[in-house]
């Protein structure tokens, strides 16, 4: 018995489709100008992310209460020694977006992987088995997706306090869903494939079979759907700055200087739009990524 | 509840997106100096509007403009004149005696006498009906009626500051609607009998107060000049600016320095400033049970005092008007002093000594509270941090962290309290070291000493009771003082309103140029 | 066809229980629900007295059996912090958030469907991607970002709406943009994949092939085939709406369940938490279950599997 609503929510994610890397698998994907673009910028993030200590000019928890909100360069009024400018508590704004890169990467990948472990397991065991399986795996999904993410995470974190590793924990334990779904689907794909059945015939155990056989085949929809929850969990990030719960200051992590700046929005519109830029770019190009690499997994012949 | 103007709904939903341009004369529903009408944005919905039952900032002012006391402190001049009462004498150290003005009818129409008075104060002095601040109403002993319109008040122990409450947070109900409805029914349908009345009430979003027409002329408040005053509860104070920079709010109040020094440049509004009576300090849990023992050793609270740069925070951060405090007192309060309280400079490397001799060379970890003014929290948590104590912050209501220090939770809290503006000392320094719930000190010595101050009735004896417990709570460094804050307002250009220390927004006074 | 709807429910029941036991379990554990109730400085002997009355001393399991009864027997209980029935207070706010919901979904719609069909159309080509970039626009910022950057555009500069509150239609207008903008993207990779798998079926090639116009096949076959699956991706949204209004009910002051759901947890007001999560996932499995059955009407395939 499964439910056709978890069934559409899988499609919203992709296509469906058998996936088998075919042959010129490298060279379709260079043409994929979406793949080259967006994992191109992703590249160029995590360079910054890895290399912040060395070129962020100045310590990003360094206050100087005397040069508060210094507009950045293209102001005019604003000084090179700053060349991003300053936050309302003199802290160099391009030091803080270096830094901040890595505490938002860190969050996207991290929930992506914890999630991406839960939904993946719960998925393929689903998908695989079918049945009392698939049956669990579906109520707990359904349950999961009847709880609202930002509740739950207001709940627990007014509970145990904010902090960056809570918040992560949190979401990693809260976004597994939509990987359950797909992984499910794909599963049961992958599961009535020609190589699948003999390896299951050979006297393959059945975790053999999912490591060795199944996995491998279902791995580009799961890094798909890992590009997504990625963009999801860095903005629920976010959000949960603005309502107070997130990460504590002073951490540079871009959700939360976006709901700090959130103040000078009217005024000094640099403070927000500056790390609101820069994650939009982020969020934009695991998007770009996500969907590119989407379209070169599908079969030949598909959009 | 209001009526919603819906007219074709769902089809105005999707075409309203792109047709919003031409079809919305998106006209506000009250649009200020033209509609007499002040629109007033508070980011807190107070839990009740009884004023007993709450203890928010908004829900002080409303109980100001909707509900009268017995007497009225005038800001100008600051004396006290009678409101509801013509006059009073101090009969003994406990007993005070009141005439009642005659002829003044409560918004319902009940009359007011002295049966309101008596049944108002024993109502509230019963600590079995939970009134939320209890400092403000625990020093009542009881009111009788001595005829239709002369009562008799008597404190439990001398209590010289008596008409400052009486003045200020201790409202008049209506005694058979009272007795009748409850603070449940006050604050469902409240009544009261001020310059204004409340003519409609949304829990949590809106509450509208309209001129009372029949205000009693000869009261010192003045009617009411304005007709209409919508106070909406906008979460967002983002929002609230939002409003005020679309023309769409005529006053907002409590904005953070920098915006409000921004929204000074607008043209169709002005900012109005000044010191309040709000002090700011910072509480150091040493109770038992504190989640930071090193905060029971001295040596470790004057490093933290020595460690917080409070002259360049007053400086950069706080605002114009703004001043450090040596005392966590508020300095015109009857009995605030520092005199003799040892002084802490900024002195970071002094304080990392004395950590060191406290046996904390590489500092400490701890946890700090706070619900406002959270750029000075950070401030703060950054000076603690170069002595090597790293402080996290836990940010949230002003109910929560309540509870949570009332519960033990915390160490260190950037706290403020604007005393409910009573000008006493009794109304301040009592509450954190007093031995009730708000104590994470629990000082013998103090708490004696405050009594001393609270209940003797001759002044000199008062100032030198506290000025002993402020030194002792300075030279032991069981809190931090650290300054005074000032309130930005920001209003229409229509608007003239004046901004007084007491944080009180007095609706009744202003007028439209 | 009872059957499945048999089973269907019996599901949906299980959910809704399971989640009101989360709930009730992480509201219990999130604050002593006798301080709550006792309020302000009271003695521990009051905190207590409030313990045994209430039966917070009992066992978790009881607590909740006892809670789960008054619910069914229609006693919601009372909020701590406003100090009324709770269930009054949670159906007032729900209008709003309601209203919020539907509006963002047809917002949603509004903007993927078009977007959906063309770039299913123009599979491939750079209209495919532009199209993907807009939808995908609206979700790149975080949504209170977004939020204040419509209010900074639409009310302050522009003066086409107003900031914020409900009375009238206009209030709705930017809040419905800044939640259905992200919505968008899922429905339209839900339409533009429906399409395309119709678009490429035999029997459209066939009517193509035929000379039917390109528009009839479009709306009348293909569309009309993605529509199915698009219902049932409402449904699914409308919930995760439901539950992510926080953030633009507190911009907008939107006083609906969403900021009511903030309060009530900043306030510690268990009545009104555990109420409000119950009714979300109630109208979440709801809404489920009715795709469900919609779509098993509709697809007899699917009541078999």
């Amino acid at each position: 018995m499964s439910s056709a609503t978890l069934d559409v929510a899988v499609a919203a994610v992709e296509p469906g489709g058998t996936v088998v890397a075919a042959p010129g698998f490298w060279r379709r994907v260079w043409k994929n100008k979406a793949v080259v673009i967006g994992f191109g910028l992703l590249l160029l993030m995590v360079a910054i992310a890895l290399l912040a200590p060395w070129i962020a000019p100045y310590d990003p928890y360094a206050q100087d209460l005397t040069n508060r909100n210094v507009p950045p360069f293209w102001y005019g009024v604003g000084n090179w020694a700053h060349p991003l400018g300053t936050d309302p508590l003199g802290r160099d704004y391009m030091s803080r977006l270096f830094y901040g890169a890595r505490i938002s990467l860190l969050i996207g990948v991290s929930v992506a992987i914890i999630s991406g472990l839960i939904g993946t397991a719960m998925g393929m065991v689903a998908g695989y088995f079918g049945g009392k399986s698939d049956m669990a795996v579906s109520f707990l999904v359904t349950t999961r997706l009847s709880m609202p993410v930002i509740l739950v995470a207001l709940a627990t974190v007014a509970l145990v306090g904010g902090s960056l590793w809570i918040v992560i924990m949190v979401l990693g334990l809260l976004k597994w869903d939509r990987f359950a779904v797909v992984m499910r689907s794909a599963t049961q794909q992958v599961r009535s494939l020609d190589y699948v059945a003999a390896a299951h015939a050979a006297g393959a155990s059945t975790t053999r079979v999912l490591l060795g056989e199944v996995l491998p085949n279902v791995l580009p929809h799961l890094i798909v759907v890992a590009t997504l929850e990625a963009a999801s969990a860095i903005l629920l990030e976010a959000a949960l700055s603005f309502l107070g719960l997130g990460v504590q200051p002073p951490l540079p992590a871009w959700g939360l200087m976006i709901s700090e700046a959130k103040s000078y929005m009217f005024f000094s519109f640099w403070l927000i739009a500056i790390p609101g830029a820069a994650l939009a770019l982020l969020i934009f190009a695991i998007n770009l990524a996500g969907d590119g690499l989407r379209d070169l997994l599908a079969p030949e012949g598909r959009a | 509840m209001e009526r919603r103007k819906w007219g074709y709904a769902k089809p105005g939903l999707i075409a309203g997106a792109a047709l919003a341009g031409l079809l919305a004369i998106a006209a506000p529903a009250l649009a200020g100096k033209k509609d007499d009408t002040i629109r007033f944005a508070y980011d807190q919905a107070p839990e009740s509007v009884d004023p007993f039952f709450q203890n928010v900032r908004i829900g002080v002012i409303i109980g100001a403009n909707v509900w009268d006391t017995l007497v009225y402190l005038d800001p100008k001049t600051n004396e006290y004149k009678g409101l509801l009462a013509k006059s009073w004498k101090q009969v003994d150290d406990k007993t005070l005696e009141f005439d009642l003005r005659e002829g003044i009818k409560f918004h319902n129409g009940e009359d007011f006498d002295a049966d309101s008075v008596v049944y108002t104060l024993n109502f509230v002095a019963n600590p079995n009906n939970k009134v939320v601040t209890q400092a403000n109403v625990n020093w009542i002993d009881k009111a009788t009626k001595l005829g239709k319109y002369k009562v008799r008040i008597t404190t439990k122990e001398i209590f010289p500051a008596a008409l400052e409450y009486l003045a200020g947070p201790v409202v008049i109900h209506p005694a058979k609607y009272y007795a009748e409805v409850g603070p449940k029914g006050q604050n469902t349908k409240p009544v009261g009998s001020g310059p204004y009345r409340v003519s409609n009430y949304v829990p949590g979003k809106s509450i509208t107060l309209e001129k009372n027409p029949n205000y009693f002329k000869h009261s010192p408040k003045g009617a009411a000049k304005i007709n209409k005053v919508e106070i909406r509860f906008i979460p967002d104070r983002q929002t609230q600016m939002a409003e005020m920079l679309s023309g769409n709010g005529d006053l907002i109040m409590y904005v953070p320095k920098d915006q409000a020094d921004q929204a000074a440049k607008v043209p169709s509004l002005q900012v109005v400033s000044g010191e309040t009576m709000r002090i700011a300090f910072m509480q150091l849990n040493t109770l038992a049970n504190t989640p930071t023992p090193a905060l029971k050793d001295l040596r470790v609270r004057k490093a933290i005092a020595h460690a917080i740069d409070r002259e360049s925070i007053v400086k950069n951060i706080v605002g114009a008007g703004s001043r450090v405090l040596h005392s966590q007192c508020f300095p015109s309060q009857f009995g605030c002093t520092d005199q003799g309280a040892t002084r802490y400079a900024y002195d970071p490397a002094l304080a990392k000594k004395l950590l060191a001799e406290a046996g904390f060379p590489n500092g400490f970890e701890t946890e700090i509270f706070a619900y406002r003014e959270r750029n000075q929290t950070e401030a703060i948590i950054n000076n603690l941090q170069q002595v090597g104590i790293k402080a996290k912050l836990t940010f949230s209501q002003y109910a929560a962290m309540r509870d949570a220090i009332r519960a033990g939770k915390a160490s260190l809290t950037h706290q403020t309290w604007g005393s409910f503006s009573v000008n006493d000392v009794s109304a301040s320094i009592p509450v954190w070291f007093g031995g009730e719930a708000d104590d994470v000190t629990k000082d013998k010595e103090v708490e004696e000493l405050l009594k001393k101050g609270n209940n003797s009735v001759d002044p000199n004896v008062r100032k030198q009771a506290y000025q002993q417990a402020l030194k002792r709570i300075a030279d032991n460094a069981f809190s931090v003082p650290l300054w005074t804050l000032p309130v930005y307002y920001v209003a229409s250009k229509d608007l003239n309103f004046e901004a007084y220390p007491d944080e009180m927004v007095r609706f009744w006074e202003m007028t439209w140029k | 066809m009872g059957g499945y709807i048999l089973k269907r429910l019996g599901l949906a029941l299980a959910v809704a229980l399971a989640v009101s036991m989360i709930a009730f379990l992480l509201l219990r554990l999130s604050g002593d629900p006798a301080i709550a109730v006792a309020g302000e400085g009271a003695r521990q002997a009051d905190i207590e007295l409030v313990r045994h009355t209430y039966g917070f001393d009992r066992p978790l399991p009881v607590q909740y059996v006892d809670w789960l009864g008054k619910t069914l027997r229609g006693d919601f209980g009372e909020s701590i912090y406003f100090k009324q029935p709770a269930a009054p207070l949670i159906l007032a706010k729900l209008e709003v958030t309601m209203l919020l919901g539907l509006s963002s979904i047809l917002f949603a719609l509004a903007i993927s469907v078009p977007l959906g069909v063309l770039a299913a159309v123009y599979r491939n080509s750079w209209i495919d991607r532009l199209c993907l970039a807009l939808a995908v626009l609206g979700q790149a910022l975080p949504n209170f970002f977004f939020a204040l950057l419509l209010i900074m555009l639409l009310s302050i500069t522009l003066h086409w709406l107003p900031v914020s509150g409900s009375d009238t239609w206009q209030h709705f207008v930017m809040p419905t943009i800044a939640l259905g903008y992200y919505a968008a993207p899922a429905f339209m990779r839900l339409i533009r994949a429906g399409m395309i798998e119709v678009l490429e079926a035999d029997y459209i090639r066939t009517a193509r092939a035929k000379g039917l116009p390109a528009s009839t096949v479009i709306f009348k076959h293909a569309l009309r085939n993605a529509a199915v699956p698009v219902v049932a991706l409402a449904a699914v949204q409308l919930g995760f709406l439901l539950g992510g209004s926080v953030v633009i009910e507190t911009i907008f002051a939107l006083d609906g369940l969403g900021y009511l759901a903030y309060q009530s947890i900043t306030f510690k007001d268990f009545p009104v938490m555990q109420n409000i999560v119950l009714l979300l996932s109630v109208i979440y499995v709801v809404l489920t279950l009715a795709s469900d059955i919609a779509n098993a009407w509709l697809d007899p395939r699917i009541r078999v599997s």
